[in-house]
């Protein structure tokens, strides 16, 4: 057996001993809260931001991938990897982004805080839109003008995040500093409130019933920087319904319309997602690996 | 070739799902329930049907670490729920530990439940098969 064929199978294995799980997941697109990835799962998320373009701009799609992996029951580590396509113009692969997320506090509490630190390898096209700072993404220049100007930012968030009865409110306050150029500390904020549409689950199996629904509504936008004055205005805000719907025993989809508050930024911003979570991915990997798991 | 690798995927699915029970589980003593909450009593209790999707939720939820009979894993050092140090716990108390986890014990919070379905879930561990604690 030749090597690629050991990897296959190897591969396949360990595929073979995964456990699909079906946590029922926050539907938000941009806010966080407190629940992080359970330890040793792997969920792979896709998503979409499409921009719907005012006169003079043109429409795009930003398509992004995810990988969220539980470091422990209190630190999660996602790897981003990004790109962009505008209509009339061209597509390129905008860079990625490594961030981690560190829940501060063991038990639950009135407020649950999680620091969130992040690096990001980007370039000035990013259009994902993932959060918004500053004046936000710039959706009017050409890929060939932007797609050169390459970014290394570093982005911290404190999430602030609640359970009141069964809705989650969280809040999220987001500094970003771009370490390739003086623009000094950018802000935005996200803010999102969500509940399932059933609080009790019933005995049967199905899949259209309240029970696998979230919805929500996420606020969110830019407040300025530090070298043009902390400010809401000359920056997007968008207020976005959410909703999630859990399609089958270990994937959910999400979708959500965001209407520009202001004149800023791109009017709509509809994004899609499809995420699936892998249980049991570090112990599977480790056994296979002959390690300790 | 390929029938021997499946006979060796099957044998490896099985010896996975027949991995040790954790009868010998010692709970952590720092994991308490305060008094408040210990107290409080389960909203579902007298609507018994509610457990037919606690046992729904608990194959979503805790069957990963806890085992299909909820006998725990003993690599994972998950507790066995059918054993009495657990069975004996209030339902206020299993609530708390369901809703707050045990994050540095490997488990996690699922306050992301509703209140109910955590409800739901303590009355579907009522119903698992009680085994003797095995005692050191």
């Amino acid at each position: 057996m030749n090597y690629v064929k050991k990897c296959s199978v190897l591969l396949l294995m360990v595929c073979a001993s995964f456990t699909l799980s079906h946590a029922q997941e926050s539907p938000y697109f941009v806010t966080y809260d407190h629940h992080l990835e359970e330890p040793g799962n792997l969920e792979i998320e896709t998503y979409t931001t499409s921009g719907i373009a005012r006169a003079g701009q043109n429409n795009y799609v930003a398509p992004y991938m995810e990988l969220e992996y539980g470091v422990t029951g209190r630190w999660t580590s996602e790897l981003y990897l990004e790109g962009q396509g505008t209509v009339g113009d061209s597509a390129v692969f905008t860079g990625w982004r490594l961030e981690n997320r560190f829940r501060l506090l063991k038990r639950e509490h009135p407020i649950n805080p999680v620091l969130y630190l992040e690096y990001e390898s980007t370039s000035e096209a990013t259009r994902i839109q993932k959060e918004i700072v500053g004046g936000g993404a710039d959706v009017t220049s050409l890929n060939s003008e932007l797609q050169p100007r390459k970014n290394h930012e570093l982005e911290g968030k404190l999430i602030l995040s609640s359970t009141v009865h069964d809705w989650n409110v969280a809040g999220n306050f987001i500094a970003e500093k771009n370490l390739s150029r003086g623009e000094g500390f950018e802000f935005g904020y996200s803010f999102g409130v969500a509940r399932p549409l059933a609080t009790l689950v019933s005995g049967v199996h199905c899949r259209l019933c309240r029970e696998n629904f979230l919805a929500g509504i996420e606020f969110y936008g830019g407040l300025g920087s530090t070298q043009d004055g902390f400010s809401v205005h000359n920056t997007p805000h968008y207020v976005a319904p959410v909703i999630s719907w859990q399609v089958s025993e270990n994937g959910s989809l999400r979708f959500s319309p965001g209407v520009a508050l202001t004149h800023d930024g791109s009017p709509v911003l509809l994004r899609f997602g499809y995420s699936y979570e892998i249980r049991g991915f570090r112990s599977a990997v480790a056994q296979w690996l002959g390690g300790k798991h | 070739m390929p029938g021997r690798m499946l006979i060796a995927m099957l044998v490896i699915v099985f010896l996975k799902s027949a991995s040790c029970q954790n009868t010998s589980y010692q709970q952590d003593p720092g994991w308490r329930a305060p008094a408040a909450a210990a107290a409080r009593p389960n909203p579902l209790a007298s609507r018994p049907e509610a457990a037919a999707g606690g046992e729904k939720l608990f194959r979503r939820n805790c069957v990963e670490c806890h085992g299909e009979n909820g006998a725990g894993i003993a690599k994972k050092n998950s507790a066995d729920l059918r054993l009495s140090i657990v069975q004996q716990q209030s339902d206020g108390t299993l609530f708390w530990k369901i809703t707050n986890g045990n994050a540095d014990r490997g488990m996690p919070s699922f306050s992301r439940l509703p209140e109910l379905q955590r409800w739901q879930l303590v009355l579907y561990l009522r119903k698992l098969k009680a085994v003797p604690d095995a005692r050191p």
